[in-house]
């Protein structure tokens, strides 16, 4: 695994580092170096540990075994202000910034600089903090609230916080995970300039392809272990992946089977906002049977609005929603699961799923019973009836779609929480499947979720189109839209601003759009 | 997660088994831990025992009322208000509503949780009408209506004759009949009927499963189609009636009048809730817990006797134990969204 040529000294390096929590191993025997200047991309599944080791990394995590040393010299990170007072830099998957404060307090939050009175030299440190984002060509207004900025420039904040406070070694979690193409080739260019002026950059990804285009370096990481070293120009993308997964991946195969016949419609669909602008803009499309329809956005444009007028969670919606011959404008969420309208929510952790519920009991949710109105199965459903529930009937369910649906689970009867993210991720695509839905709304299915778990959910969705319903797939991953989608819509401030055929898909198209240009340039 | 909680609930009773072992052991302690455990248990007849008893029986209808709503994610700590209203209620009827012995009883229990659920759904409707936060609105609802009480026993509805801030006696063949030979009365048995219905249905009904999973995620239960608005109203409803009971129970049986105070001066309600969050809301520990306490507060009076320790030094067990709990309790009823990191 050594790999020779002119090789930069090395910033730090980890030795030895193990870390279990409870009887899970997250990371055993773990040794590696960052170099100066390189652009390192650790690659590997959720919970291969990738995210444990950039927590020791970043004195979040104390590590049961192994040190760490800086410069060659051993030291001991006790929290994150250590980490960052040695050089390190880390932006998060999930941004920490403080969403009603602004740019510039953001920047400076633990790093004022406050004088001998406690006050803060705002006018001096808002200069220094302008001129660095001069330098990087950022177009970020100080004095901004967070919670009004769009997802990018939120994550230019992150940038901008870690270089202020003197990183020297920047991580970055999934940085693309909320980006559009052309807002990821800014990311990059910017990224190997960080290289380019000796800071070392450590990428944690899943997307092979902007490991390839961009990294120098590849660590991937299997089960808690550094199975593999590879120079990033002696790989190629599939053996990356087979290093990842232990074993070769079946790639999906998308057949289309688009019936004639309109299951669900939408006509004018709007969301008013208290602003003069509306969360979503009188949106049209027209679901056929069989036909996956994708739906590509940056985050925040309206996606959200749309699903929840589909599914009856908005109660401000204007426009026609037509399923089956039917206007469901009325109709509650349960009446519309009811009818055969399913969801796979985006944030499983909250919405998706209640972790501390069991899976058996998760498996139930949205048919344990009579609908509030008795409207379809009055009194009786197979998981109860007079009001109480059937235990077995219950348990046996639950058994047969953990086996069905390959949730590796002890048992049924654990909590969902103890579930690694893609067997969470099963267990919602096991409830809505398993109610065979005619119309089923995704958002996000492989958020979090490994890669032998993805080609898997790929092949449910399809499966299911396959047999006749519409699918409405919201996705911030092109990748997976282009390869399930039969056509693609793409949001921008609550309008679909264009809608692509499978056929004329490009990302670079589809990115232009999704930042707002319309089809006809003026 | 799982680990820790068991944790969290077993490390603290070992320490204290051990604790009282060793205290056991020592010829010097040894007077205070029979004193404790004679306060709780012993006396002549066990009357002690049954002092205990009628304690937990109070307790344990307090630890459903907020079981019920804790459990639905609902963090009615409003439970003073609507045990005090609810026994203010029922003694009034109790008082001056003419008929039939068993009438009056019933139509006293009635009341008394009408008047619980009230208070309860006051507080629901401000949470979700006036946007004042459950937590909040319900803790202040404690206070008009303890102060309402008060004015009601000290003005309109007072015993002058009998000198003490309190109603008359109620009518004396529809109070609740004791146990022979025992202070204990048979509220314990409507108390303990409905902790097991509480518990069972928990776990059995399609209501119990609907309530348990929007308190464990309410984003979940939205978008499952639970009817959650109903499931939100009831709960406070059912949580509000068996606070009302409960002080239906308490004037019934204990004082068969409503003194003032004498549903909050002992804390009630503050150690219910301490009893439900130290057996992790869970509904089967739940009833033990609540005996436990019972147990400590009758205890630290047997050893104040015996051995001349002042009874606050219960208290100030308890007072511990709730502080423990306060670090434990925040991150079980803040939900588990990020156990899994």
């Amino acid at each position: 695994m050594q790999i020779e040529s002119q090789v930069q000294p090395a910033v730090c390096r980890l030795n030895g580092i193990s870390k279990s929590f409870g009887d899970i191993q997250a990371l055993r025997d773990v040794t590696f170096e960052v170099r100066k200047g390189e652009f390192l991309a650790i690659v590997g599944e959720n919970g291969a540990g990738k995210s444990t080791a950039m927590g020791v990394l970043f004195g979040l995590l104390e590590p049961d075994a192994g040190h760490i040393t800086f410069a060659g010299e051993r030291r001991k990170l006790k929290s994150a202000r250590d980490a960052i007072d040695a050089g390190f830099g880390m932006v998060h998957q999930h941004f920490k910034l403080y969403p009603d404060l602004t740019v510039l307090e953001n920047v400076l939050v633990g790093y004022e600089g406050a004088n001998g009175f406690g006050l803060v030299p705002f006018q001096e440190r808002r200069k220094a903090v302008a001129s660095l984002i001069r330098e990087f060509e950022f177009t970020l207004d100080l004095d901004r609230k967070i919670s009004d900025m769009p997802v990018d420039a939120r994550q230019q904040v992150e940038i901008v916080k870690m270089l202020f406070r003197g990183a020297s070694v920047v991580i970055l979690d999934e940085p693309t995970a909320v980006l559009t193409p052309q807002e990821c080739v800014t990311l990059y260019a910017m990224l190997k300039r960080l290289c380019a002026q000796g800071k070392s950059v450590v990428l944690i990804t899943h997307k092979l392809g902007e490991v390839m285009d961009h990294s120098e370096r590849v660590l991937v990481m299997r089960h808690g272990a550094l199975v593999a070293e590879r120079k990033t120009s002696e790989t190629d993308q599939g053996e990356l992946a087979e290093l990842m997964v232990g074993r070769q991946i079946e790639t999906v195969e998308k057949i289309s089977r688009i019936q004639p016949q309109v299951v669900a419609s939408l006509q004018g669909v709007s969301v008013q906002s208290e602003s003069d602008k509306p969360r979503l803009d009188g949106v049209s499309i027209e679901l056929r049977a069989g036909e996956i329809f994708g739906v590509a956005g940056v985050t925040g444009n309206g996606q959200k609005e749309l699903v929840n007028a589909v599914m009856g969670l908005e109660k401000n919606a204007a426009g026609q929603i037509i399923f089956q011959g039917r206007d469901i404008g009325g109709l509650t969420v349960a009446e519309r699961r009811q009818i055969g309208i399913g969801y796979m929510a985006e944030d499983r952790m909250t919405i998706g799923l209640a972790t501390r519920g069991t899976i058996a009991e998760n498996l139930i949710a949205g048919r344990e019973g009579s609908s509030p109105k008795g409207a379809v199965r009055e009194g009786h459903s197979g998981f109860s009836s007079y009001g109480f529930l059937h235990w077995r009937q219950i348990r046996d369910h639950a058994q047969r779609l953990v086996k069905n649906y390959d949730i590796r689970t002890p048992s049924a009867m654990q909590r969902v929480g103890n579930l690694s993210g893609g067997n969470q991720q099963k267990v919602v695509v096991a409830r809505e499947l398993s109610a065979a839905p005619k119309l089923l709304v995704v958002e996000n299915p492989c958020w979090g979720v490994d890669v032998g778990a993805i080609s898997f959910i790929h092949r449910q969705i399809l499966q299911l189109a396959e047999t006749g319903a519409a699918i409405l797939l919201i996705s911030n991953d092109l990748e997976e839209l282009f390869e399930l989608s039969d056509r693609v819509g793409v949001m921008f401030e609550g309008r679909m601003n264009r809608v692509f055929d499978r056929s004329e898909l490009d990302a670079f198209a589809v990115g232009a759009a999704m930042s707002g240009d319309e089809e006809q340039r003026p | 997660m799982i680990r820790s909680r068991y944790a969290s609930i077993i490390a603290p009773l070992a320490i204290i088994f051990l604790g009282v072992m060793i205290l056991l052991a020592i010829p010097q302690t040894r007077p205070v831990v029979e004193g404790f455990l004679n306060g709780a248990f012993g006396g002549r007849n066990h009357f002690n025992l049954f002092s205990t008893l009628a304690r937990f029986s109070i307790l344990l209808g307090m630890a459903m009322s907020v079981l019920v709503s804790f459990r639905a994610g609902l963090l009615n700590i409003g439970g003073e208000g609507q045990l005090v209203l609810g026994g203010l209620t029922a003694a009034l009827v109790g008082v001056y509503l003419p008929g039939p012995p068993l009438y009056v009883s019933v139509v006293a229990l009635l009341a008394a949780m009408t008047a619980g659920a009230s208070w309860a759904v006051l507080a629901g409707l401000l949470d979700r009408v006036a946007k004042v936060p459950l937590l909040i609105g319900s803790l202040l609802l404690n206070y008009p209506a303890s102060y309402l009480a008060s004015y009601f026993v000290s003005h309109p509805f007072r015993d002058v004759a009998s000198g003490a801030t309190q109603t008359h006696r109620i009518m004396t063949e529809a109070r609740l009949p004791r146990f022979p030979g025992t202070i204990l009365d048979y509220g314990i048995l409507l108390i303990g009927a409905t902790a097991i219905l509480v518990i069972a249905l928990e776990k059995t009904s399609v209501f119990g499963y609907r309530v348990r999973m929007q308190g464990y995620s309410y984003g979940f239960a939205r978008t499952s189609g639970f009817p959650t608005g109903a499931l939100y109203y009831r709960t406070l409803i059912i949580s509000g009636m068996i606070a009302g009971m409960t002080g239906y129970t308490a004037v019934f049986g204990l004082n068969q009048r409503y003194i003032d105070g004498m549903l909050t001066i002992p804390l009630y309600t503050w150690t219910a809730i301490a009893a439900v969050l130290l057996a992790a809301i869970i509904p089967l520990i739940t009833p033990v817990t609540a005996f436990f306490f019972a147990m400590l507060a009758t205890g630290a009076v047997g050893m104040e006797r015996s051995a001349d320790i002042p009874r606050e030094i219960g208290q100030i067990v308890q007072a511990v134990i709730v502080l423990y709990l306060a670090g434990v309790g925040g991150k079980m009823l803040s939900g588990g969204t990020k156990e899994d990191h």
